[in-house]
């Protein structure tokens, strides 16, 4: 390689050169670190609020918290519904996680059943991706710190405590209050409150049955947030100081019900089927509204295995339906009332006798009676429940005039209890006849008599015949009843604050005092006694017919397959003096109203007695002593004999 | 020429004597500025040495001494080998052209079995500053003014850069041909010329951005130019950036308190952007410190350039100053959200053995200059010898 000869001025030249660029190198790099610090200042200076709230935002986010949702109380603020802490397990599925895998891992720290796991992987389906799934509530201290400890073993799942729900006196007040249960899919709307976020978090319930499903937005509260800090994934790192917003409490839904008599009226249906519901008759306030047999509410909160639920919708009792409200059956001769009612109404008088020979003629025909009565006034018809009197007077007035009279008793409607699937039953007249059978549209004087005694197309509720009862008991008012007493503090309006009966006064009374002749010499003489110093309940019994004796194979009385026998039922009101309480049993396929409805309305009337602190001193009281021809001579019970 | 043993007491001598012309100044703010790297990784790891804290302790440490080792090596074996050294990393562009292997999309690392894997670009920075201050050495002040022999050096930078930038890799590509150009300017390249080549390059850049550049490159550029477009996606980087570093304030969030980077909103956070997690735990304060030991070294390095005697030795030593400066302002920049988002780490700082390793190596050059700045080095080879 041949090299140029370099001469020395050269040399000089490049080194020259070489200085003045080194100089404007450094001088360009000046610039550019003036430059960086310029920026450096604009965005850490000038700019600093804006990106430090920037940082804020990405640092911080809110999580829903749920809030606790609304106590239920009874009349006297014992607690029905109320909610309790929960420790549970949550799995939120991660990309690329095979739930199976997951699930086998934690079945080493908690209890894993094939069913259990099936509905662990259905649930972890239905739910969207990222978000946490309840993969097991309730497990205890020791499993909940099993499976925090060995977090990392189990990536996605968390423990974390929670509150549930729970009904402390199990069955007795489940179809009334119903019960809470997990958010489906279908509950979620596009639009209105359960569009809201707080429906997506796991340990959200949602209303599912009775007040819990009817007063579900006011129960529910508002949910609050708890500001976390998360990282650039989303995953929460801690929780941050401050800045949370507490949630608000669902309000709080006091009821009309008292605790003491709702289970008393649970527990007196033992194992039958049957339904009470027990008015106070001066304000229509619901004081027990039993339906029977009933379910443990808390279990569907946690949520049923498919063999439970079969067991107790399968059940020919039917526990999971409330026969207060939803299930009708013909009023049979508690209807009498109603009748001699709409008699007194049309002019005829109440000392009227009919003939009762045990039976009765009509369209070539014998109608049975229960008895041989006799020459039978209004009183005494309604005392021994004869039917004669009734088939000849219902006949007299014709169905319209009956229907009425009992549909001015609150019959054939449904009442704003607050509680939805109100059945309304059925009071036939003629216009009814008309629209529903339109090959026959002619009401037939045949139908006249059964409908006289409660039967044919009469279908009613236990919750109206209550009704009636508290208004025939009432006298002046038509009472509507009240189950909810107050929401968040805020009172429902009262039942007695409404239109006054349309019933001549006179009229009512004399019905009431043939009913109380019911319990004392009449159908109910044996099993409506009350038993509390002078106080007397008045009632009427009703056996009434599911099926047709001759047609099908309906027996009268407890013969017979249970499914088949008579609705026992009892409809009435105490004192018998100054009415306060309503009262109306059904016990379905109970037999005889007198044997198997009457004894109970008399227990639980006579709880309802015993807690009313009004009446206390006409409990005490001694009764009277019997007068003797003695005292008589002497002229009192401390003189000598 | 042959190394001095270390059994002749009058060559230990020598050696340490050699050592003790290195710049302490400047090798304290290496080690300030490597520190305050690892101090950051020990933060953004949860307060934990590992995973990078402690590697990068390990690897400054063995850089810094093979630094010293370099010191002492006398100029004229840089010059030596500075042809080969060139032809090698030239060879090797090309073998990872064939060869190499593919990770994250480029086709920029060399698999060299148990000794792990590098990137060839990174000896072509300091090959080109040795083969290119070589060439120079050579010239004529007229020469490297203008003539026909700067067709070399342009062929010199252009081989590489395009290899490069093949891979492709625009931000070494683009690093490279600045510090070969650099060392040209230095030398003495006409103004004519350079601003004909800004005209050139301003003139270029529209057509080579709709044909040359590739898609994800074109995505950074207009990303960069507008990073709110698209705040989750290729904007992410730039506005995550910026959001720490703006939050970070005159102070800083504090030690160890830095969000951004603590909860992995700042990506790349122990590498590129580890200039966006000091600055948001230290603040302005923090930054421009920082930024002064920049300046500091970049200023000693290029002094140590203008002392030396040797035309080889300055412009070898200004290569590498002009390379360092690149990589600090290019960085800086992108940090910033004043440059599209390059992968060029800030040196020294940011995690990463293989510009640790280029960086160190060129300052070892450096220092060689400084240490031998009175000698002369002969263009002739015999005369090396």
């Amino acid at each position: 390689m041949t090299q140029p000869s370099i001469i020395l001025s050269d040399v000089n030249a490049r080194q020259s050169i070489f200085h003045r660029r080194a100089f404007l190198l450094g001088a360009g790099v000046s610039v550019g670190i003036a430059t960086l610090a310029g920026r450096l200042a604009y965005l850490q200076l000038a700019e600093n609020a804006r990106y430090a709230k920037l940082s804020t935002s990405n640092q911080f986010n809110f999580r829903l918290v749920p809030p606790p949702r609304g106590l239920i109380t009874d009349r006297n603020g014992a607690i029905l519904a109320t909610n309790r802490p929960n420790f549970r397990l949550l799995f939120a599925r991660q990309k690329d996680q095979d739930p199976e895998a997951m699930i086998s891992t934690l079945a080493a720290y908690v209890p894993m059943d094939a069913p259990r796991r099936q509905r662990i992987l259905r649930d972890l389906g239905n739910a969207p991706r990222n978000t946490p799934v309840a993969i097991m509530e309730d497990v205890t201290w020791e499993q909940f710190s099993a499976v925090n400890i060995r977090a990392t073993e189990l990536p996605g799942v968390t423990a974390d405590m929670g509150e549930v729900r729970v009904y402390p006196h199990g069955g007795a007040f489940a179809h009334v209050i119903g019960y809470v249960a997990k958010v489906n899919r279908e509950d979620i709307t596009e639009t209105g409150p359960n569009a809201e976020p707080i429906m997506l978090h796991p340990g959200f319930r949602i209303g599912r049955q009775g007040l819990e499903k009817a007063l579900d937005l006011e129960l529910r509260g508002r949910p609050g947030a708890q500001k976390v800090e998360v990282d650039a994934r989303g995953r929460q790192v801690r929780l941050a100081p401050g800045g949370d917003i507490p949630p608000m409490p669902g309000k709080e839904v006091q009821l009309c019900l008292d605790m003491d008599l709702q289970v008393r009226g649970l527990e007196l249906f033992g194992e039958e089927s049957g339904a009470a519901v027990l008015m106070d008759c001066r304000s229509g306030d619901i004081l027990a509204m039993v339906s029977a047999p009933s379910f443990d509410a808390n279990r569907f909160v946690r949520g049923l295995s498919a063999a439970e639920y079969r067991a107790l919708a399968d059940y020919d009792h039917k526990p999971l339906f409330n026969k207060a409200l939803t299930a009708t059956y013909p009023p049979g001769s508690t209807f009498k009332t109603l009748v001699a009612v709409a008699a007194l109404e049309a002019g005829f008088s109440a000392d009227m006798t009919i003939y009762c020979p045990g039976h009765w003629n009509f369209g070539g025909r014998r109608w049975r009676c229960d008895g041989v009565h006799g020459a039978t006034n209004m009183h005494d018809a309604i005392a021994t429940s004869c039917d004669t009197y009734f088939y000849t007077i219902s006949l007299k007035l014709g169905p319209d005039r009956i229907a009425n009279t009992a549909r001015r008793f609150g019959l054939g409607q449904a009442f704003d209890i607050g509680i939805p699937g109100q059945k309304k039953g059925l009071i036939p007249d003629t216009a009814y006849k008309r629209r529903t059978f339109p090959r026959d549209p002619v009401w037939h004087p045949g139908e006249t008599p059964s409908f006289g005694i409660g039967q044919g197309y009469t279908l009613v509720t236990a919750l109206q015949q209550c009704v009636a009862a508290a208004r025939m008991a009432n006298g002046r008012k038509a009472l509507v009843p009240r189950l909810i007493r107050s929401v968040g503090g805020v009172p429902r309006p009262e039942g007695s604050d409404v239109p006054d009966l349309d019933f001549d006064p006179a009229h009512l009374a004399l019905v009431r005092e043939a009913m109380g002749s019911v319990t004392t010499r009449g159908t109910a003489a044996r099993t409506g006694q009350i038993g509390l110093g002078d106080i007397r309940m008045s009632g009427k019994t009703g056996t009434a017919q599911g099926y047709n004796y001759n047609g099908g194979r309906g027996v009268h009385g407890t013969a017979g397959p249970w499914h088949l026998r008579d609705h026992a039922w009892f409809a009435g009101f105490a004192p018998h003096d100054t009415p306060r309480y309503a009262i109306a049993v059904l016990v379905e396929h109970g037999g005889f109203g007198a044997q198997a409805a009457a004894p109970r309305a008399r227990d639980l009337m006579r709880l309802a007695l015993l807690k009313d602190a009004d009446l206390r001193p006409r409990i005490e009281r001694p009764p009277p002593p019997p007068v003797t021809v003695a005292e008589v001579e002497t002229g009192g019970p401390e003189g000598p004999a | 020429m042959t190394f001095p043993g270390l059994s002749s007491r009058a060559e230990r001598g020598l050696l340490f004597d050699k050592l003790s012309r290195v710049d302490g100044v400047f090798c304290l703010a290496l080690c300030l500025i490597a520190s305050a790297g690892a101090l950051m990784m020990f933060s953004i790891a949860g307060s934990s040495w590992e995973p990078w804290a402690a590697n990068h302790i390990t690897r400054f440490g063995v850089a810094f001494l093979l630094m010293l080792a370099l010191a002492v090596i006398d100029l004229r074996v840089w010059a030596l080998i500075a042809y080969p050294l060139y032809a090698l990393s030239l060879i090797l562009l090309i073998a990872v052209e064939l060869i190499g292997d593919v990770r994250l999309g480029a086709q920029r690392w060399l698999d060299l079995g148990p000794l792990g894997s590098f990137q060839p670009s990174e000896i072509m920075k300091l090959g080109l500053v040795l083969a290119l201050g070589r060439y120079y050495h050579g010239l004529s002040a007229e020469q490297a003014r203008m003539s026909w022999h700067l067709l070399v050096p342009a062929l010199m930078i252009g081989a590489p850069t395009l290899l490069v930038a093949h891979q492709p890799d625009l931000g070494t590509a683009v690093l490279l041909a600045l510090t070969g150009l650099s060392v040209v300017v230095l030398a003495g390249l006409s103004w004519k010329i350079i601003l004909a080549g800004m005209a050139f390059v301003a003139a270029a850049i529209p057509p080579s951005y709709m044909f040359v550049l590739h898609e994800y490159q074109r995505q950074r550029v207009l990303t960069f130019l507008d990073p709110e477009t698209d705040p989750s996606g290729s904007g992410y980087h730039i506005l995550q950036s910026k959001i720490a570093l703006g939050s970070g304030g005159l102070l800083g969030k504090g030690y160890g308190l830095g969000s951004q980077s603590q909860l992995n909103f700042l990506p790349e956070k122990q590498t590129d952007f580890i200039f966006a997690t000091l600055a948001e735990e230290f603040g302005f304060v923090g930054c421009a410190a920082l930024l002064l030991l920049y300046v500091a070294v970049i200023f000693m390095s290029l002094r140590t350039a203008s002392l030396a005697h040797s035309h080889f030795g300055r412009l070898t030593a200004a290569g590498v100053t002009s390379t360092f400066a690149l990589y600090v302002l290019i960085n800086g920049a992108m940090v910033m959200g004043m440059a599209p988002v390059v992968g060029v780490p800030m040196p020294l700082l940011s995690y990463g053995g293989s510009v640790m390793l280029t960086v160190m190596i060129g300052f070892g050059l450096v220092q060689s200059v400084r240490v031998h700045r009175y000698s002369e080095v002969t263009a002739s080879k015999s005369s090396l010898i």
